[in-house]
């Protein structure tokens, strides 16, 4: 028997708090309660940061995306009509303003993205969440090429191959949800997770 | 399901995006092939290679995100709701009745400016007790009338004060724990907000302080404040990697006490008769033994 690592009653019951919460805190937000506001941005800014900064891995442009993101719920909180979900809507307007930065990038063919150091290339994102000196320089090493693998084939994947694996990966978003908020379908979204997943098997393969 | 649908699926299955009837299909293939089987292993191999890719945003980027945003929204306005649209649409004025009011208002600002003192530019905080010692423009808007927004961003010092439990000063202290450039500052703070329950925003600062805080003696307070949580599974998680990568022995020797305080799994067991063999501190390989013994289990890993 192969195991399901959910438990899937408890996150039921969890989510249907959460439901009823949101949805009050929106309402309150909606009539102008700042802190309410406030709370909503605290539920899922830290979701919206990592999605950008994955997507676009650069600091500056995920901060970009961050304030323009939010700016525009609270300016148009009061169009929302709760005929799909919050986190829908909201991921909504990150992933379009994702996707513009990512057109606009082509265009400007930004920085590359990864510098050049003493020792070797270094990608930029590494600077972020660099570890500390550790006991292991071998098993230090081994987690650094690891990670400058998972980047180097997140930046092979396609736009929109990325935005779902982000989403359904690290953001643990549902396919149907996904194609929600990429205005296409479960079936598209799940195609694009497949190719995803597929790249990756194939680039990490030599780490098992 | 055929091996072929069986390796088309394999994502699908751990991301729990099958159907019932699609898992059981599933499960029941890879039970009876071997070679699907092992093909399961290796994708369930590579999602926790993934998994060990950075989850959390800095909190430093994030801390600077939600003040700049905080600063921008007392900038902005949101939009109208629609029933004040409506209220607004000319059919449902009278014709005459709109320039009569908007004359009207005229006149009460005018006459209301010549009764009321102007407002100062810049409204003082009612509790600042220090003029502002840094100030910098931090968004610009042009408005439709010409006019312009501008959200001045401002350093000021007061004085908040307050039981640790109060929501405010608990609130700053969060912030001073997980931001503070200072690690007095931030190992204070923790003290400071050391609860037998901690809730969600200070576990996962205290979590993330284990794994990332430069500072040992931060490292330290953090693991400390979380005794009474040893038994969660992202406490552990975070111990046992403190445990293999940590480079202070102190920070490995409390991170022991922690994960053998409440029975441990059989991972803490191996980890710990192989750092008995591994570990460079003498200290920390004795502490390794003594849990061990405690525990009742070998020494060695044979």
């Amino acid at each position: 028997m192969v195991e399901v690592p959910q438990d899937a009653a408890s996150a039921m019951e969890e989510d249907a708090v959460a439901v009823v919460d949101e949805t009050a805190l929106i309402k309150a937000a909606q009539r102008g309660d700042q802190e309410a506001f406030e709370r909503l941005v605290r539920a899922y800014d830290r979701g919206v940061l990592r999605l950008a900064m994955n997507l676009l891995r650069s600091t500056e442009d995920a901060y970009d995306v961050y304030q323009e993101t939010f700016l525009r719920v609270f300016k148009n909180l009061n169009l929302f009509r709760f005929d799909c979900a919050f986190q829908t809507w909201l991921y909504r307007i990150a992933t379009n303003l994702c996707l513009d930065f990512l057109r606009r990038r082509r265009v400007r063919r930004e920085e590359p993205e990864t510098v050049e150091m003493p020792d070797g290339a270094h990608s930029r994102m590494d600077n972020l969440h660099e570890d500390r000196a550790q006991g292991d320089p071998q098993r230090a090493l081994m987690s650094r090429q690891l990670r400058e693998r998972i980047e180097s084939v997140l930046g092979q994947l396609t736009a929109r191959e990325r935005m779902v694996f982000e989403l359904r990966h690290y953001q643990g978003m549902r396919l149907r949800a996904i194609g929600e908020v990429l205005g296409t379908s479960e079936e598209a979204a799940k195609t694009c997770l497949f190719r995803a997943t597929q790249k990756m098997r194939t680039a990490l393969g030599d780490f098992l | 399901m055929n091996c072929e649908g069986v390796s088309r699926n394999l994502s699908l299955f751990l991301y729990g995006e099958l159907s019932i009837e699609e898992e059981q299909e599933f499960q029941d293939h890879i039970e009876a092939c071997a070679e699907c089987r092992e093909a399961f292993e290796q994708e369930k191999a590579i999602h926790d290679l993934l998994e060990r890719r950075e989850k959390l945003p800095p909190p430093a980027l994030l801390a600077r995100c939600r003040r700049d945003l905080s600063l921008r929204l007392q900038g902005a306005e949101p939009a109208r709701a629609r029933w004040r649209e409506w209220f607004r649409m000319p059919r449902f004025w009278p014709g005459l009745l709109r320039p009569a009011g908007a004359l009207a208002l005229v006149a009460l600002g005018f006459f209301g400016a010549r009764w009321t003192t102007p407002p100062a530019a810049i409204a003082p905080q009612p509790d600042s007790t220090i003029e502002p010692v840094l100030s910098r423009i931090r968004y610009v808007q042009p408005e439709a009338s010409g006019r312009v927004q501008l959200v001045v961003e401002e350093v000021r010092q007061r004085l908040v004060s307050g039981a640790p439990g109060d929501e405010n000063v608990r609130r700053l202290l969060l912030a001073a724990a997980r931001d503070s450039a200072d690690p007095g500052l931030r190992a204070e703070s923790m003290e400071l907000l050391k609860t037998p329950r901690p809730d969600e925003d200070l576990r996962q600062t205290l979590v993330y302080a284990i794994g990332h805080d430069p500072n040992p003696g931060v490292r330290l307070k953090a693991i400390e404040a979380l005794k009474s949580y040893a038994a969660a599974p992202d406490v552990r998680a975070a111990l046992s990697q403190a445990l293999l990568q940590d480079d202070n022995p102190g920070v490995r020797a409390q991170a022991i006490d922690l994960l053998v305080q409440s029975r441990p799994e059989d991972s803490v067991i191996g980890l710990l008769q192989e750092l008995i063999q591994k570990d460079q501190n003498t200290y920390v390989r004795l502490r390794c033994q003594r849990a061990l013994q405690e525990l009742n289990a070998s020494i060695g890993t044979f």
